[in-house]
């Protein structure tokens, strides 16, 4: 297997789990490349031999240090190539994430983490947060960001929506949100809310009550 | 032997609790209720067994001082055994917990609690499963029907088992445990929580303060939250494995009713409304009861002993204490008692708390702090006490000040017996008018000037349950015990200290010291001095008080409507009773007893002048 494609693949499955929670089947993965199941399996199965995935009994697909480590950085390198690409360059998104599904193979760790930090100066870390396509990874301490760049809120949508958590902001109140299961990848749904105010959240099939302004700091996206 | 029950708020240790011990704790249904350890001792063949029910908690990482408490007691291997109590119908959150006591390795066994409840929502729970997956033994129980609770003491002392399973963290947090265990030499538990920065090793502290940095770069992310996503996803794994959906009887959905605006408030304001009027109704009836068999039995009789006059004064103030104790105690408090614990165990608290966010976000405060305000209406002695489930001291420190505004059964008492008797039914809920708006008033200026950080609600939505008469006897019963504990003894010693007061004829002397004020600024007779200095240790002592010395039941052919009305709202905002003193200093110390004190007697001469002008 070309190494491009091996990359794609663990990109692939780590991004799954870490939108969704649990371990891709054969048959997601087959989705998000549009190839038929078959052939996806047959590559897996390689993938296995080489020691990157490990099957479960029901057939999930679960990724093995190496498999996992070799994912996340080529998740990294790809959200770094895609914001320079498009923040700084200014190319518009979609151009940019495919541009960057090319280069993502080829560049250093290095470069990325240069990129990454020349990134990180230039522009506050909000905009990461607004700009992806891709879910959960933000919000750390100290973290700032200006009005104008803020992701959306459980504030912006309306009672019966069903939602995924992509993170928190701000460390004061997350602790018992967290707690009760409100962490990135979940999906939660919307049961009460009036207006601008307090909202029930039901989140792990309890029913959690939280005011404007905890409910604030949670950024969700529609759950599809 | 000792064994500790330990889970979420709300999953039913104290009913377990109860049930084991036969003690009387009490239950209450928001989260958060029970701070202090509560043991209670048991045989069980032959063998004392000591058995401690902890707080309820969502997490062992926190800062809370519920989880700080129950931290330390695994740190330091408080019990034999953990009975860590799960929620049957919330398995996939109990497990969160469960994973991480696991972490503390105690010898635990696993209860399933509110089977039966999750036999109505249809949920089939595979024991053997659970079992294997978590490596102890569980059981199934159902507390409210005291199903199975029997076996769980056989179970905790016979097969607990410490538990091997680890949660799988990402790869950056374990090499980060692994790497501070070979630096450090301190066990897995503690690097995990020195990593979410929670610990007393300074150095430990350092060195995974770095790399936890190192990993919130890398992942974009807070470790707290890389560490809490991946618990999740083990416990969702667990819960998934062995919990399967059967067919639900569709029940109502309450909420939707409770929970909306319309009829949300309506409903809210309703409630409360009714549960006032008729602790009121009951209340005085009962009074009347109480006051008239204690006065004929043991009074009269006691007077016609004819002992010293020293002797005599001192027995008679004792009595009148122990009469005040019982005669506000069982008539207004029990009674409130009963049907704010009949609310709290229906559920409804925290929707009253979730509906009522908004307007309490005006005063500063949020959702949470309107049961203290609705305790307070009963007796202000408990309602500090549940200050406690509010989380910074600016938000302790507003609801304090508040709390000791609200009219309390006694001082109900007062406005009925004197304004709505004497003055008239309008002027009496105009007295209400006013507090309301000193409140409101009081509130705005005080989450102004405040210092601390406003905290918003975080609260879990208990389920709607039919409230079972025994518990709600129980915890009432327990309560009215609390109330007699912190407020009798306060009671006798300030009443025999008035007696004496008066026996060696100080009163006059005060009455012509206090004069300016009360006559002067206040325009109300001499002797309503002494009245409202009574009012202090039992606000509606002022009233009868006020009686004896006037000489005249019927108030209204000694002192104008204008001076009753005055003398009314002096009472009801003057100075927090002295066991209310007594337990804001138990709680937020003495510096904001004082002030909260000051404040309300500032208060209280302040409206008496401007309506005695008005009048004038």
């Amino acid at each position: 297997m070309q190494p491009s494609l091996r990359e794609d693949y663990l990109e692939a499955i780590q991004h799954f789990m870490m939108t969704t929670g649990h371990s891709p089947l054969p048959h997601d993965i087959a989705i998000v490349f549009g190839k038929p199941e078959r052939e996806i399996r047959a590559d897996l199965e390689g993938l296995k031999e080489s020691g990157d995935i490990t099957f479960n009994g029901d057939e999930a697909i679960n990724l093995t240090l190496t498999g996992k480590s070799v994912g996340e950085c080529v998740i990294k390198k790809h959200e770094t190539l895609q914001l320079f690409l498009s923040e700084i360059l200014g190319m518009d998104s979609s151009t940019a994430s495919s541009e960057a599904c090319n280069l993502e193979h080829s560049v250093s760790d290095e470069t990325v983490d240069r990129l990454g930090n020349y990134l990180k100066k230039t522009r506050p870390l909000g905009n990461i947060i607004n700009d992806r396509q891709t879910p959960a990874v933000c919000g750390y301490t100290g973290m700032t960001c200006d009005e104008s760049c803020t992701p959306p809120s459980l504030l912006d949508f309306n009672e019966g929506d069903e939602l995924v958590v992509r993170c928190i902001l701000g460390q004061s109140c997350a602790k018992r949100l967290l707690d009760l299961g409100v962490v990135p990848g979940e999906k939660v749904k919307i049961r009460r809310k009036h207006g601008k105010d307090a909202l029930v959240l039901q989140v792990k099939g309890c029913d959690v009550a939280l005011s404007p302004e905890i409910a604030a700091a949670v950024s969700v996206e529609r759950y599809k | 032997m000792k064994i500790a029950l330990l889970g979420n708020p709300g999953a039913g240790k104290s009913l377990i609790f109860n049930q084991l011990t036969g003690l009387g704790i009490e239950v209450n249904r928001y989260p958060g209720s029970s701070v202090c350890l509560e043991c209670g001792n048991v045989c069980y063949k032959k063998e004392k067994i000591e058995i401690v029910d902890l707080p309820g908690i969502y997490s062992l990482d926190g800062g809370s001082e519920e989880e700080i408490l129950v931290r330390k007691f695994l740190e330091q291997l408080g019990a034999d055994v953990i009975v860590a109590i799960l929620d049957a119908t919330k398995l996939e959150r109990s497990l969160y917990l469960f994973l991480q006591v696991a972490e503390f390795s105690p010898k635990i066994i696993a209860v399933l609690n509110m089977i039966d409840e999750a036999e109505k929502q249809g949920l089939i729970i595979d024991v053997d499963t659970l079992k294997t997956r978590l490596g102890v033994p569980v059981l199934l129980t159902a507390a409210s029907e005291g199903r199975d609770i029997d076996r769980i003491l056989p179970l905790a002392l016979g097969s607990s088992r410490v538990v091997s399973l680890e949660v799988p963290y990402d790869h950056h947090i374990e090499a980060a445990l692994k790497s501070l265990e070979k630096t450090m030499g301190t066990p897995r538990y503690k690097n995990l929580l020195a990593l979410q920065g929670t610990g007393e090793d300074p150095m430990l502290l350092d060195s995974a303060g770095a790399v936890a940095h190192e990993i919130e770069l890398r992942h974009r992310m807070s470790v707290r939250q890389i560490i809490a996503t991946n618990r999740h996803n083990l416990s969702r794994k667990i819960a998934a494995s062995s919990v399967s959906k059967g067919d639900q009887k569709k029940t109502y959905d309450l909420d939707s009713l409770l929970t909306r605006i319309f009829p949300g408030v309506p409903i809210l304001c309703a409630i409360l409304f009714f549960l006032l009027l008729s602790v009121f109704v009951i209340g005085s009836w009962m009074q009347e009861i109480i006051v008239q068999t204690f006065t004929t039995y043991i009074i009269v009789p006691f007077v016609a002993l004819e002992l010293s006059p020293l002797l005599e004064r001192i027995g008679f103030s004792v009595l009148v204490a122990i009469e005040a104790g019982l005669g506000i105690a069982f008539p207004f408090i029990f009674t409130f008692y009963i049907g704010l614990s009949l609310i709290e165990d229906t559920g409804y608290m925290t929707r009253a708390a979730f509906l009522a966010d908004r307007a309490m976000h005006r005063l500063g405060l949020h959702g949470e702090a309107i049961i203290p305000m609705v305790i307070g209406f009963g007796c202000t002695v408990p309602a500090v006490l549940s200050l406690r489930i509010l989380k910074t001291r600016r938000e302790k420190t507003i609801a304090a000040f508040l709390i000791t505004l609200v009219p309390c059964s006694a001082r109900t008492v007062v406005i009925a017996g004197i304004v709505a008797a004497f003055v008239g039914i309008a002027w009496a809920f105009s007295i209400y008018l006013i507090v309301f708006v000193l409140i409101i008033i009081t509130a705005v200026l005080l989450s102004r000037i405040t210092p601390g950080e406003q905290f918003g609600m975080i609260v879990e939505m208990s389920v709607l349950r039919r409230p079972q008469a025994r518990l709600v006897l129980a915890k009432s019963w327990l309560r009215i015990k609390e109330f007699l504990f912190i407020a009798m003894p306060l009671l006798i010693i300030t009443s025999i200290a008035l007696g004496l007061f008066q026996y060696f004829g100080l009163t006059d002397a005060f009455e012509q010291l206090v004069a300016p004020i009360t006559v002067t600024l206040l325009g109300l007779p001499e002797y309503a001095a002494t009245a409202l200095l009574f009012g202090i240790f039992r606000k509606e002592l002022a009233f009868e008080t006020l009686a004896v010395l006037a000489g005249t039941a019927d108030l209204g052919s000694v002192m104008t409507a204008a001076q009753l009305y005055t003398f009314a709202i002096v009472t009801v905002l003057f100075i927090p009773c002295i066991s209310t003193i007594a337990v804001l200093y138990r709680q937020l110390g003495a510096r904001i007893a004082i002030l909260i004190s000051v404040y309300s007697v500032f208060l209280g001469l302040l409206i008496g002048a401007i309506i005695n002008m008005l009048i004038k």
